[in-house]
């Protein structure tokens, strides 16, 4: 709107700011104020933090430079957690890509029921991930588990998934996956949706069957959502939680600790807020380097819809 | 078009199973709910509750201050979601309709709450919200989401899309400014308040990690942590019949409210995902 100056015929009858310059200031200030509080200054401060030895042991801060980074270094619980978060990564991304993609593609096709479908298939995303971990604690629950009923049909042995050392972490995966594929699935149905149904019928006419059409014209077309999607789905798997704490516990052993429950052991449990701080910082930046490239995407997706 | 139709029966079958698998966990837990105590300790799967009682509800209410989370929950869902409508709409306004010295800065800082997880500042948020003595409130609770930049980032696309000759006649009808915003860019704008709000309110109904961090009583502890405390608790852990009536207790509603309106509620989400 620029600068007004006095006498400016324009709404004459309304009452002008005394100072426009500022008003959109003004209007700024209540969000930048609590942005600065709770995210600007928490970020700054963790990195500052993270040069500090500030524990139960030493109370008052004390410089020790990148200290608490070379303990992250040597410690093996910490490259445990980020292998065992890499792993998560591995097996919940392929899934939710392959099933919300599959399932896109199928609800994609105008077929009879299609509301019906949809609300089964996305109802999980509403539920709070502790009413989930719940419900899987007793499905997965070894004797009188849903799960280790029906693998006696197949043959299988009673499992206690969740106290193995090797199937804890497959059993968060599968949670986790069960949890979000719906979501990810109305995303790739909105990127399905923007592709032209001329495309379609111009590589039928050229004799494609329903494979190659997929390959060659559906694939490529959505791979900006597929990229974009693989990403969020990686930090997801960051940011994942509630399901250990409640289902695992970290354990067997740290079997399946990931870095938000080590970073909350080191705070809240050993009060280490030194080095609880250089593995947010860590964290912090592994997320970052992510959702750049996420945002690349998503403004690369913008500009071509 | 035909080959269309030879796909759909192959598609439903497809659908179908996937659907089962999806619902399966949730009739399963709603029927043991309704189960008595012991039946569960079958060895062999029995669906339907041999005498359906309501027992275990009542067992919840008694075990736990059930009402007083549910009022939590709401008041930290609602209320921060008011005060979100005040900040993001003030801001997105601003970013949308005016021009001034450093917005394209002023709007990275704010894409910056987009970027990153609020997982990773969780302890030193603890730490301020401890210093200003929020401790164990559910002013805690709302604390690091006051400022929405997702919020922000819908309104302003929606404000942008609001006619300039659209003001111009609003100011010469003497409203400009501030009442401008109140009378003709809110009300249409509505669509996406409703968006935002949805996908604020199940976030908040739904969030576990940050309010466990700064909660230490019943006085400010939402369902989702009654929930999770009860099942830590010895006679919880045990006792799969009532933890699966709590677990029903607390996605009853939403559960309902997301049927009913299932369409909004998909695509607000399917909005919230573009819009990072």
């Amino acid at each position: 709107m620029g600068v007004h100056r006095f006498g400016d015929q324009r709404g004459d009858r309304c009452r002008r700011p005394l100072l426009p310059v500022l008003r959109p200031y003004l209007y700024l200030l209540p969000t930048f104020f609590f942005l600065f509080v709770f995210t600007h200054w928490p970020i700054l401060r963790t990195f500052y933090v993270s040069f500090f030895k500030w524990n139960m042991a030493s109370p008052t801060m004390e410089f020790v430079g990148l200290a608490n980074y070379a303990q992250a270094w040597n410690a093996p619980v910490f490259w445990e957690v980020l292998r065992n978060n890499l792993l998560f990564a591995a097996g919940t991304v392929p899934l939710t890509l392959g099933l919300a993609l599959a399932l896109a593609l199928l609800i994609n096709q105008k077929i009879r029921g299609l509301a019906i479908y949809r609300v089964f298939l996305f109802y999980p995303t509403m539920i709070p991930m502790a009413a989930a971990a719940m419900i899987w604690l007793w499905i997965l629950t070894p004797n009188y588990g849903l799960l280790n009923y029906y693998g006696r049909w197949f043959g299988l042995p009673d499992i206690h998934w969740l106290g193995d050392n090797k199937l804890a972490i497959w059993a968060l995966v599968l949670v986790g996956v069960w949890k979000r594929v719906g979501y990810y699935m109305v995303i790739y149905l909105a990127g399905l949706q923007v592709i032209p149904e001329y495309l379609y019928e111009a590589a039928r006419i050229e004799g494609a069957g329903p494979w190659q059409r997929f390959w060659k014209v559906t694939f490529p077309l959505v791979s900006p959502t597929t990229f974009f999607v693989a990403v969020m789905v990686v930090i997801d798997s960051f940011q994942a939680i509630d399901q250990v704490y409640l289902m695992t516990g970290g354990g067997p052993g740290n079997a399946t600790n990931l870095f938000i429950f080590y970073i909350y052991q080191n705070a809240f449990r050993f009060f280490d807020f030194g080095y609880a701080s250089a593995i947010s910082a860590i964290l912090f930046l592994i997320l970052l380097g992510l959702t750049v490239l996420a945002f690349r995407t998503l403004h690369r997706k913008v500009h071509y819809a | 078009m035909r080959s269309r139709a030879a796909w759909s029966p192959a598609a439903h079958v497809i659908l179908a199973l996937a659907a089962l698998v999806m619902i399966v966990p949730l009739v399963w837990i709603v029927l043991t709910a309704f189960k008595e105590r012991n039946e569960v300790f079958s060895q062999i799967p029995q669906w339907l509750p041999a005498h359906p009682t309501f027992t275990n509800f009542l067992g919840v209410l008694d075990a736990m201050p059930f009402w007083q989370y549910y009022w939590n929950t709401i008041a930290v869902a609602f209320g921060l979601l008011a005060i979100q409508v005040v900040t993001v709409t003030l801001a997105a306004y601003a970013f949308a309709r005016m021009e001034f010295w450093g917005r394209d800065v002023l709007f990275i800082l704010l894409l910056v709450q987009l970027m990153i997880a609020p997982q990773s500042t969780v302890v030193q948020n603890y730490i301020t919200v401890t210093r200003l003595g929020l401790l164990d409130t559910k002013l805690a609770i709302m604390a690091p989401y006051l400022a929405s930049a997702y919020g922000t980032f819908l309104l302003r696309q929606t404000f942008k899309g609001i006619p300039k000759e659209l003001e111009e006649a609003a100011a010469l009808d003497g409203c400009g400014g501030i009442r401008f915003l109140l009378h003709v860019a809110i009300p249409l704008a509505l669509p996406g308040y409703l968006a935002f709000g949805l996908v604020s309110i199940t976030y908040h109904w739904n969030e576990f990690f940050w309010p466990l961090v700064v909660t230490e009583t019943t006085r400010s502890r939402t369902l989702t942590l009654g929930l999770g405390i009860f099942a830590q608790t010895a006679e919880g852990s045990a006792d799969w019949t009532m933890l699966m009536a709590m677990t029903l207790m607390v996605i009853a509603v939403p559960l309902i409210v997301f049927l009913v309106f299932q369409k909004r509620f998909i695509n607000s989400f399917m909005q919230s995902g573009l819009g990072g």
